[in-house]
C-alpha cells in the first residue's frame, strides 16, 4: 500500500460534479423565472425584465413586473422550492421514494388547517379580521396534525414506509373531505376562489405575503441544514443507523417537524400543489446523486422550476382563465407516481 | 480478568415477556467472547442491551467504569460498533460510501471532514480485503463480499468493542469461514474486543476464546469452550443428545448431534 493516501478522488470528483450540476439547475432556474416574469399580456423580453429589477423602466413597466408579474413567481419559487426540500427530507427518512409530502397527507392537513383559519377568522365580507402571518401557522397546526396522525396509527410499524404511505393516503383523503365539507357550508364565500387556491394557484399574490413565506422560509431553511450533517446515516437500516450514532427513530420526528413546516409554508400561500414534493427530489437525486447538501439545493431549484413552469404552461394554455397552477403539476405528476409504483413492483417483487 | 464490558442484573422485558432475566455477565478485553444457546434463549437480546439497543427494565452496562446508560448516541459509537443481523443500504451506494458512514460518529459541526477519517476508512477497507471494490455499487457484490463491506464500516469506526449479531447467518459455508476467520484477525492483529452472537455451535467453538451459553433468558454457563462443549451441558442447554469430539484439525471441541432430546419435541413427534 503507498503510503501517500489519496484523499478520497473518486467521492471528491462525485461531489464536483454533483455541484456542477446543481449550477446548470440554477442557470436553468433563473430562465425559467424571467419567461414567468417576461410572459403576459404583453411580452417583456429578459433582457428588459433584468433592467427593470436593477431600478429602470417607465412607470407602467415596473408597476407590471414589479406588482403584478414579480410576487407571483417569486411566490411560486419559494412554495415550489420548500414543497420540494420537504419531499426530499420525507423521501430521505423513510427510505422511500414513493415519499412526499401528498402521499404522507402533510398537504392535506396544511389545506384544511387553512380552510379552518379562514372560516373561523373572516367576517360577512370575507376578509380576515387577523393577521395574515398566521395563516402559515394555521397550515403548520394542520400539517403536524396529520402527520402526527399518520405517525401514531403506524403504531410500532412506523418504520415500515408502506404503512405511513397507506396512513398517509387514508389521512390526506379524510383531510380532503373535511375541507369539502367546510368549503361548502362553512361561511367562506368565494367558494371558487378556495377551491382555486386548494388546487394550488399563484395568482392574486402580493408582496406582504411573499415576504411572510421568504422569512418562514428563511428560517425553516435554516433547521433543513442543521439536519443535513446528520442525514447520510438514514440511508441504512435503523439498527446499523442506531450503531454509528444516529436514533432514527428520535431524529425522523425531528425531520418530520421541519418537512410539515416547509409543506405548509407553501399551502399557506400557493395551495395544495401536489407532486411537486414527490417529482423533485426524485429528479435530483437522478442528477446529483447521494450528496445531501447538493441534493437539497437541487430540490429546491428544481421544485422551484416545476411550479414556475407550471404556471407558465397555465398562463400560455388558458389565458386569460386563470387556471390553478397545481391542475398542470398533477396531470403531469400522477403518471409519474405510477411509474414508480410499478418501477418499485418490479424490482421488489 | 480485565473486563471490557461488564453487565451486572441486567433484566429486560418486552412488554409483559421477560427476555433476560438478571444477567451477570463480564466481556473480557480484547478477546472473542461468543454468545450461544437454543433460539428465543435472549442471546441476541444481550449483544443488542450491550449496544444499548434495548433499554433494560433493570440492571446496567459498564465500559470499563463508565455505565452505558449516560453515554451520548455518538459517545456509545465511539466506544462500541455494530454489526446488525440484517443490515440493510440502498444497491446504488458504492462500497467507499458505505464505509464512510462508520465515521459518522467520529465527525462534528466543526470537524465534518477530517485526514483522520480518510486514513480510517482506507484503513478499514485495506484490513477486510476490498480496496479494490471501493467504487463498486453495494448491488454488484456477492453475499460474502458484501458481508466484508459491512464489517469494513464498522471496523473504520475505530471502536475498541465490536458486536456482531449472526454475522454469518445467510451466508454459505466457504463465506462462513471466511467472515469469522477475518473477524479473528481483527481482533489479534488489531486488539479489538469482538463481542459475536452465533448460531452454529461447532462455529462458536472453534472461534471463541470464551464461550456464553444462553438458556430462558439467563446464562447457564461460561467459560473456554473446552470446559464447556460437554455432552451433559450440550443436553441441557440445546436439548440434543450428541457427541463430544475433539476436531482434528483445530483441536476444538466438535459437537455431533444425534437427536433431538427436548421432552417438548419427543411429545409432539410421539402423538
Amino acid at each position: 500500500m503507498s503510503l501517500a493516501l489519496p484523499r478520497n478522488t473518486a467521492l471528491a470528483g462525485i461531489s464536483r460534479r454533483a455541484w456542477l450540476a446543481v449550477a446548470i439547475i440554477a442557470v436553468a432556474a433563473i430562465l425559467v423565472a424571467l419567461c414567468g416574469i417576461g410572459f403576459g399580456s404583453t411580452w417583456i423580453d429578459p433582457r428588459r425584465i433584468v433592467e427593470i429589477l436593477l431600478g429602470e423602466g417607465s412607470r407602467g413597466e415596473r408597476v407590471v413586473v414589479l406588482q403584478l408579474r414579480a410576487p407571483r413567481v417569486a411566490i411560486a419559487i419559494l412554495a415550489g422550492g420548500a414543497m420540494a426540500v420537504s419531499g426530499y427530507l420525507l423521501q430521505k427518512v423513510t427510505r422511500n421514494e414513493l415519499a412526499s409530502p401528498g402521499v404522507l397527507g402533510v398537504i392535506g392537513g396544511a389545506g384544511l388547517g387553512v380552510v379552518i383559519f379562514l372560516a373561523l377568522l373572516s367576517n360577512e365580507s370575507n376578509a380576515l379580521v387577523t393577521s395574515i402571518v398566521w395563516q402559515p401557522v394555521a397550515a403548520m397546526v394542520g400539517a403536524s396534525v396529520a402527520i402526527t396522525a399518520v405517525f401514531l396509527l403506524s403504531g410500532q410499524q412506523a418504520s415500515s414506509a408502506v404503512r405511513l404511505l397507506l396512513f398517509g393516503i387514508a389521512v390526506g383523503a379524510v383531510c380532503k373531505a373535511g375541507t369539502l365539507i367546510l368549503m361548502i357550508v362553512g361561511p367562506i364565500y368565494r367558494t371558487t376562489q378556495a377551491s382555486r387556491w386548494l388546487a394550488g394557484a399563484v395568482n392574486e399574490i402580493n408582496w406582504g405575503e411573499v415576504q411572510v413565506v421568504a422569512i418562514g422560509l428563511a428560517i425553516a431553511m435554516i433547521g433543513v441544514f442543521a439536519v443535513a450533517r446528520r442525514l447520510p446515516p438514514t440511508d441504512l437500516d435503523e439498527v446499523s443507523a442506531r450503531g454509528i450514532g444516529l436514533n432514527l427513530p428520535h431524529f425522523r420526528i425531528l425531520v418530520f417537524a421541519l418537512a410539515s413546516a416547509l409543506t405548509a409554508l407553501a399551502v399557506a400561500f400557493a395551495g395544495g400543489v401536489g407532486f411537486i414534493g414527490l417529482m423533485a427530489p426524485h429528479l435530483a437525486r437522478l442528477i446529483v446523486g447521494r450528496p445531501v447538501l447538493p441534493g437539497i439545493v437541487a430540490s429546491f431549484l428544481l421544485g422551484a422550476i416545476m411550479l414556475v413552469g407550471a404556471d407558465l404552461i397555465v398562463r400560455v394554455l388558458f389565458a386569460p382563465t386563470e387556471v390553478p397552477a397545481g391542475t398542470v403539476t398533477a396531470v403531469i405528476g400522477t403518471p409519474y407516481f405510477l411509474y414508480l409504483v410499478l418501477r418499485r413492483g418490479r424490482t421488489n417483487g | 480478568m480485565d473486563k471490557a464490558v461488564s453487565v451486572a442484573a441486567l433484566t429486560v422485558a418486552y412488554g409483559a415477556a421477560t427476555a433476560l432475566s438478571a444477567i451477570d455477565l463480564g466481556i473480557p478485553r480484547g478477546k472473542v467472547t461468543v454468545l450461544a444457546g437454543p433460539n428465543g434463549c435472549g442471546k441476541s437480546t444481550l449483544l443488542r442491551a450491550i449496544r444499548r439497543l434495548h433499554q433494560p427494565k433493570s440492571g446496567e452496562v459498564r465500559l470499563g467504569d463508565l455505565p452505558i446508560s449516560g453515554l451520548k448516541e455518538k459517545e456509545l459509537a465511539r466506544h462500541i460498533g455494530l454489526l446488525a443481523q440484517n443490515p440493510s443500504a440502498p444497491d446504488d451506494m458504492t462500497v467507499e460510501e458505505l464505509v464512510r458512514l462508520g465515521r459518522y460518529p467520529h465527525q462534528t459541526m466543526l470537524q465534518p471532514w477530517s485526514a483522520a477519517d480518510a486514513e480510517a476508512i482506507q484503513a478499514a477497507m485495506f484490513g477486510t480485503g476490498v480496496s479494490h471494490l471501493s467504487d463498486r455499487r453495494l448491488g454488484s457484490l456477492s453475499g460474502g463480499q458484501l458481508q466484508r463491506v459491512w464489517i469494513a464500516m464498522v471496523l473504520a469506526q475505530e471502536t475498541d468493542i465490536i458486536c456482531l449479531d449472526e454475522p454469518v447467518n445467510h451466508l454459505d459455508m466457504a463465506y462462513q469461514i471466511d467472515c469469522l476467520d477475518l473477524v479473528r484477525r481483527l481482533n489479534r492483529e488489531h486488539s479489538r474486543t469482538v463481542v459475536l452472537v452465533l448460531h452454529d455451535l461447532n462455529l462458536a467453538a472453534r472461534y471463541a476464546d470464551r464461550l456464553v451459553f444462553l438458556k430462558g433468558g439467563a446464562v447457564v454457563a461460561e467459560g473456554m469452550p473446552v470446559e464447556l462443549m460437554s455432552e451433559a451441558l450440550i443436553e441441557d442447554v440445546f436439548g440434543i443428545s450428541c457427541r463430544v469430539i475433539t476436531d482434528p484439525v483445530h483441536e476444538r471441541p466438535l459437537c455431533i448431534p444425534i437427536r433431538n432430546s427436548s421432552p417438548r419435541f419427543r411429545a409432539e413427534t410421539a402423538a
